[in-house]
């Protein structure tokens, strides 16, 4: 077996340290305003969706991280014009465009002629597969979404800590809350590559929840879990390297471990 | 008289089929500390909300120093109903009483400035909460955060202040203290109550209004046959929480569709 170091030699394993700080700075960033605003769900839904763009990717014969790209923004904004206008059902919608999501992707692979490669790369990731250019595009979204947010942080804040408020205040709340819908769209796109669709919403939900049991402002709380997110994924890619099992999968344990034992020790500290 | 601060113009409100507003009027004047009581139920927060631009009549206006503009709410301190939004959120005091100047901040993209922080340093001492400026809203009591979000309500100079059901999560020294904020505030500006708890309004109030689905407008600031008449509209049990020595007239069905 070959030492962390050896290993960095090749471009693929360097590719794919790359990739998960990429996707850990995203994550950090837009996970944080998932799990203050409590998203969670609506971020699975949109994750899911993302398999109907990748199945039609295939049918098109296209890059289906580009037809994933389509579909989960226009989910993303569909899910959000319903959510301001019939707040009631909207679990039950978010369930149904999930599933929605899930059924035409599969309806597209089996329309598509031929065997469907790396198709379960995309439901369950491969970082150490991450091409060159895709870590372009990754550094791309990355920058887009730290301008965005450094523009619009207090916006933002606002609307994600009291839309009533906001609306008061006379912000642009619905275009604010579509924008962070999209923010959530592009990052669930980037994380697929790295840890997949099934696995997406925990990337994006962990570091932040951990985080924000030792942070008090927004900013701080996302820097907390931009670390955490490169940590996890380092520490995920050499455990999956160490034991010859999936990167994507080890990543999540890894993240939901720490997540288990942040709750367990923080438990312990409130009952002092 | 001066020109009414809002000017609420026979605003109708259906929601999922029901009325819930009926042809309300109402006009708040810059020296009013105006309560509007009524059953849950009633409409009042809905009223609050059509004033606050949260929601569109389906007919009718609501008029902000005689303008119908979204950009005159910046004139409206609110304080929502308690627990309205999420405590848990990461935000300090002062963060959050900043948050109060965004509608006053024309720059894109907003940036908060000097004028901003010296504002919010203002409503913080107002509030008497500038010691905890720094600590985040969850970890305040009860009465502090229900002091923080008054602060945020003050911190834009508002014309009118709207509070809604303020006193329902406070304890009772909680309670007489906040009344003794509002005196304080209301030569600076119109206040607006909306509550189901008549017991304090007698010492504080200069208007009252009762509302259900219909506004029943009173210009008093007493307990008198005109009062009466206003909760006679309102089923009575509600209208005499908090008033247990004062006998109201029963209530009667046939006047529900007055």
């Amino acid at each position: 077996m070959m030492t962390m170091f050896e290993v960095l030699g090749f471009e693929f394993f360097r590719n794919a340290l790359v990739a998960g700080a990429l996707a850990s700075v995203a994550c950090g960033i837009i996970g944080t305003y998932v799990v203050v605003r409590r998203m969670v769900s609506v971020s699975g839904g949109i994750s899911h969706a993302a398999f109907g763009g990748i199945g039609l990717g295939y049918f098109l014969g296209i890059d289906p991280l580009i037809g994933a790209a389509g579909f989960t923004v226009a989910t993303a904004l569909g899910m959000g014009a319903l959510q301001l206008r019939a707040r009631q059902q909207m679990d039950t919608l978010i369930g149904a465009v999930w599933a929605a999501g899930m059924a035409i992707g599969i309806l597209f692979v089996y329309l598509t002629p031929g065997f469907a490669p790396d198709l379960f790369s995309y439901l369950f990731g491969n970082i150490l597969l991450v091409p060159r250019g895709d870590i372009l595009l990754m550094t791309l979204l990355v920058v887009i979404i730290v301008a965005v947010v450094a523009f619009l942080y207090r916006e933002l804040q606002a609307v994600t800590f009291d839309p009533d408020y906001a609306t008061v205040m006379n912000l642009p709340v619905e275009r604010l809350s579509l924008l962070l819908l999209v923010l959530i769209a592009l990052t669930v796109v980037m994380l697929i590559r790295v840890v997949g669709i099934i696995l997406v919403i925990a990337l994006l939900t962990l570091p932040a929840a951990i985080s924000r049991l030792y942070t008090t402002r927004i900013w701080s709380m996302m820097l907390g879990a931009v670390a955490l997110g490169i940590i996890f994924t380092v520490a995920g890619i050499w455990l999956s390297y160490l034991a010859n099992v999936p990167s994507g999968a080890t990543i999540i344990l890894v993240s939901t471990l720490v997540y288990a034992g942040a709750l367990g020790v923080e438990r312990l500290r409130q009952g002092d | 008289m001066s020109a009414p601060v809002i000017d609420v113009d026979d605003v109708w409100v259906r929601l999922r089929g029901q009325t819930v507003l009926e042809g309300v009027s109402l006009a708040i004047y810059p020296d009013d500390f105006y309560a509007i009581i009524g059953p849950n139920g009633g409409g009042k927060t809905t009223l609050l909300r059509v004033i606050l631009g949260l929601l569109a009549p389906a007919a009718g206006e609501v008029r902000i120093l005689g303008s119908t503009e979204a950009a005159m709410r910046k004139n409206l301190g609110y304080v929502p109903q308690f627990r309205t939004f999420d405590f848990e959120y990461p935000i300090t005091v002062r963060e959050m009483v900043l948050s109060g100047r965004l509608g006053h901040i024309t720059r894109r993209p907003r940036r908060y400035d000097a004028e901003d922080h010296a504002r919010a340093e203002e409503a913080l001492e107002t509030m008497r909460i500038a010691d905890l400026a720094d600590r985040q809203i969850r970890d305040l009591s009860g009465g502090e955060q229900q002091r923080a979000i008054i602060a945020r309500a003050l911190v834009g100079d508002p014309k009118v202040l709207l509070l809604d059901e303020p006193t329902v999560y406070v304890d009772a020294p909680t309670e007489a203290q906040f009344y003794g904020i509002l005196d304080r505030l209301r030569d600076r500006m119109a206040i607006v109550l909306v509550t189901h708890d008549i017991g304090v309004l007698p010492d504080h109030v200069t208007r009252v209004a009762c509302l259900n689905r219909h506004l029943y407008t009173h210009d008093t600031n007493e307990i008198t046959p005109d009062m009466l008449e206003a909760a006679y509209h309102c089923p009575v049990d509600l209208i005499a929480h908090g008033v247990p020595h004062r006998v109201f007239p029963e209530h009667s069905r046939d006047d529900d569709d007055v």
